[in-house]
């Protein structure tokens, strides 16, 4: 295993690949990185999805190698947005949940890093509660016609195709009657608007006009979209991807901090190494078949506020150089400080908000009335 | 003096002065240009309305906070504490080892604010402080790339003139200020997250109706209160790099708590709790202060 790690680490390590990364950290305002070269060098060696099987562009793996390579990308400073979305949430869906076509369809395309897809759930009006989604999917022949607005997702720009969210029917619980759709992004009646916001990556507003799509792009079952969503949601919600971040950044504020930081410095990473110890958790409860939703919730508050910790006191600790963006000659460890201090607030936010975990921990694992 | 400040701040100025030092990000909106004419006009009315007169500078630096007032103000008045002699000019402090030789000043100073639009700088931070004019051949200035997207300045002195000497800055007036701006900044800040709490619904109702929140909003606006009374406390200027470290931290979690009430919203670029996040993080660090 240690081997594998190795391997990952000099292929992220070799020059040309550091200087791709650094260069798509320094992109004119207003413009993002999509999928690089380093992506495409991982895929064609069947590791960015090391845990699909072969004939859809992995290596049939586990998802241990899975862990391993996200989690190597993300403390080498792989942009991983377009990553996490692409495999991690919409191919990782469809491998679990998909049918045979829609794997072959899509599948191969993400692991090889050459396209990826963007997530399609929240709404202007609907955020933390789903399961009250206004987007309509209504039958139409032997398909459907989509209608609704989405907010806050990312890289549609970059993307072909979405998961998508909407009702296919109403009833007394909100979460039945929600089905899941792979979408195409640039047809006709979709309309895509850039929303600018404080960090590198900008969010998009999609307008859905009755764009039409068929009974095989639903994935899992009609109504039942709640489901394949509880289904993937532990593979989503491991901290991983935050726990790599906050070393990260803790290893750059370690080698700038001034003389006197210590005894935080290590405060700091007391918290770091026990939020990847709860991701690890999580992933070795997946490796076993047992995914644990309150691990699950417990991982996702604990890594992502200490991310979120550790941006904030980079800020305190180094002063204005912590502000220096990765575009100033005079930037300090490429203006990693700025940028993760630009990311942090959506850490606790994105895929469960910190209230919702706790609200879920009180709940479920403390038994609290709701 | 301060309510006809105050009251020059109200209305349709008030969302123009919030941005009126923030740098767009090739996202359109207005240019440098309407900014910085924006910025000429406050810096006008506040003079005009006795703004430069020291009295309740501390009370005038909160209400700058509460407005996101960005401009020279408040290093002009601390220029004016060595200076005591200057006009009514727009004054940078540019804080530098500053090697005095002659009667020249050779440094190199990071983070200096508005330097492009004021008339002189006040180089301080060693044992005797310097006035020197801006626009001289001999000082080159750059705008930094940062978080806070505003006017802050890399500055570069090399063999600049000085034109008046002074001694050694001491740093507890401007300490105290700063940190009433930022007692000024979080309480803007939590009343922008306590109207969102108020009017976004999720769950079918409010969600400031949660006690996760409403509480959370509760102690942010009592930690608030306190630190108002301690900036206003003659006491406080024997305490001032303490008072302003313990304001710094503050306006840092009342904006990192905004942005997490507003949600996915609040990071867009057209809400103001994005602002006051980044804004809280630049001010926050500014001026000699204990960290860590
Ligand atoms: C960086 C980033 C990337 C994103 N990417 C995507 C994407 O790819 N696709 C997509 O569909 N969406 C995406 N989102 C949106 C994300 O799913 C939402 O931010 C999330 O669902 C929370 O919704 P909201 O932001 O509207 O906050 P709201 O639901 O409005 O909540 C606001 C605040 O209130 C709190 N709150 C809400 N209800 C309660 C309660 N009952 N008790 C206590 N507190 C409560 C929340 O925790 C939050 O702090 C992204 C968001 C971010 C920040």
């Amino acid at each position: 295993m240690t081997d594998f790690r190795e391997e990952v680490c000099a292929l992220l390590c070799e020059d040309a690949v550091r200087a791709e990364i650094a260069q798509s950290r320094r992109m004119p305002y207003g413009q993002e990185s999509g999928l690089l070269d380093v992506h495409r060098r991982l895929g064609k060696l069947g590791w960015l999805a090391i845990n699909w099987p072969e004939r859809y562009g992995g290596s049939g793996a586990t998802i241990v190698e899975k862990a391993i390579v996200t989690e190597e990308m993300i403390r080498h400073g792989v942009p991983e947005n377009v990553h996490s979305l692409g495999v991690d949430i919409v191919g990782n869906a469809i491998n679990l949940m998909g049918t045979d076509e829609q794997k072959e369809r899509y599948l191969p395309g993400l692991a090889r890093g050459e396209t990826t897809a963007n997530v399609l759930f929240s709404e202007p009006d609907v955020g933390s509660d789903l399961g009250s989604l206004g987007a309509r999917a209504e039958p139409d022949g032997d398909g459907y016609r989509l209608t609704g607005r989405k907010i806050y997702n990312m890289k549609a720009q970059h993307s072909d195709f979405a998961l998508c969210a909407a009702r296919t029917s109403t009833g007394p619980v909100n979460y039945a009657g929600i089905t899941l759709f792979l979408v195409p992004l640039h047809s006709l009646g979709t309309v895509i608007e850039p929303v600018w916001n404080l960090s590198e990556e900008r969010f998009d507003l999609i307008t859905l006009d009755g764009i039409r799509i068929g009974r095989e792009d639903v994935l899992g079952e009609v109504d039942d979209g709640w489901q394949v969503l509880n289904r993937v949601l532990p593979f989503e919600r491991t901290g991983l991807d935050h726990s790599a971040k906050a070393e990260r950044t803790l290893a750059a504020l370690r080698e700038h901090a001034p003389p006197g930081c210590e005894e935080r410095l290590d405060r700091l990473e007391t918290r770091v190494r026990a939020a990847r110890l709860l991701a690890w958790r999580c992933i070795a409860n997946l490796h076993e078949g047992k995914p644990d939703e309150i691990h699950s919730a417990t991982a996702k508050w604990y890594t992502s506020e200490t991310a979120k910790e550790v941006s904030v006191a980079a800020v305190e600790l180094l002063g204005p150089r912590a502000l220096l963006d990765a575009r100033d000659p005079d930037a300090i460890a490429d203006g990693v400080f700025d940028a993760v201090f630009r990311e942090a607030p959506g850490l606790t936010l994105a895929q469960g908000s910190s209230e919702i975990m706790l609200y879920f921990v009180a709940t479920s694992k403390l038994g609290l009335p709701s | 003096m301060t309510t006809t400040i105050a009251e020059f701040f109200e209305g349709d100025l008030a969302p123009l002065v919030r941005r009126m030092a923030d740098r767009p990000r090739g996202e359109g909106g207005d240019t440098d240009d309407d900014r910085r004419e924006t910025r000429a006009m406050v810096w006008e009315g506040l003079v005009g309305l006795g703004a430069l007169d020291g009295s309740d500078a501390v009370g005038l630096a909160e209400l700058l906070g509460s407005v996101l007032y960005q401009g020279p103000l408040l290093d002009t008045l601390t220029a004016r504490e060595l200076f005591p002699d200057l006009g009514p000019a727009p004054v940078a402090l540019a804080e530098g080892s500053c090697s005095d030789q002659d009667d020249t000043v050779t440094a190199r100073c990071d983070f200096v604010g508005f330097a492009a639009e004021v008339e002189h700088f006040a180089v301080v931070g060693g044992a005797r402080s310097a006035l020197v004019r801006a626009g001289h051949p001999s000082i080159t200035t750059r705008r930094h790339e940062e978080t806070g997207r505003g006017e802050l300045y890399r500055v570069d002195f090399d063999g600049t003139p000085v034109t008046a000497w002074a001694g050694p800055l001491d740093w507890a007036g401007a300490q105290v200020r700063q940190a009433a701006y930022l007692v000024g900044l979080a309480q803007a800040a939590l009343d922008h997250a306590v109207d969102h709490a108020k009017t976004r619904r999720q769950f079918g109702r409010a969600i400031g109706a949660n006690q996760a929140l409403s509480f959370r909003l509760a102690e942010m606006s009592m930690r608030v209160d306190a630190a108002r009374l301690l900036v206003h406390d003659p006491g406080t200027a024997a305490h001032a790099a303490a008072t302003l470290a313990e304001t710094a931290d503050l306006a840092r979690t009342v904006t990192t708590r905004t942005m997490q009430i507003h949600g996915a919203a609040g990071m867009r670029s057209d809400d103001d709790a994005q602002l006051y996040y980044r804004r809280a993080a630049a001010e926050s660090v500014r001026l000699p202060q204990p960290r860590g």
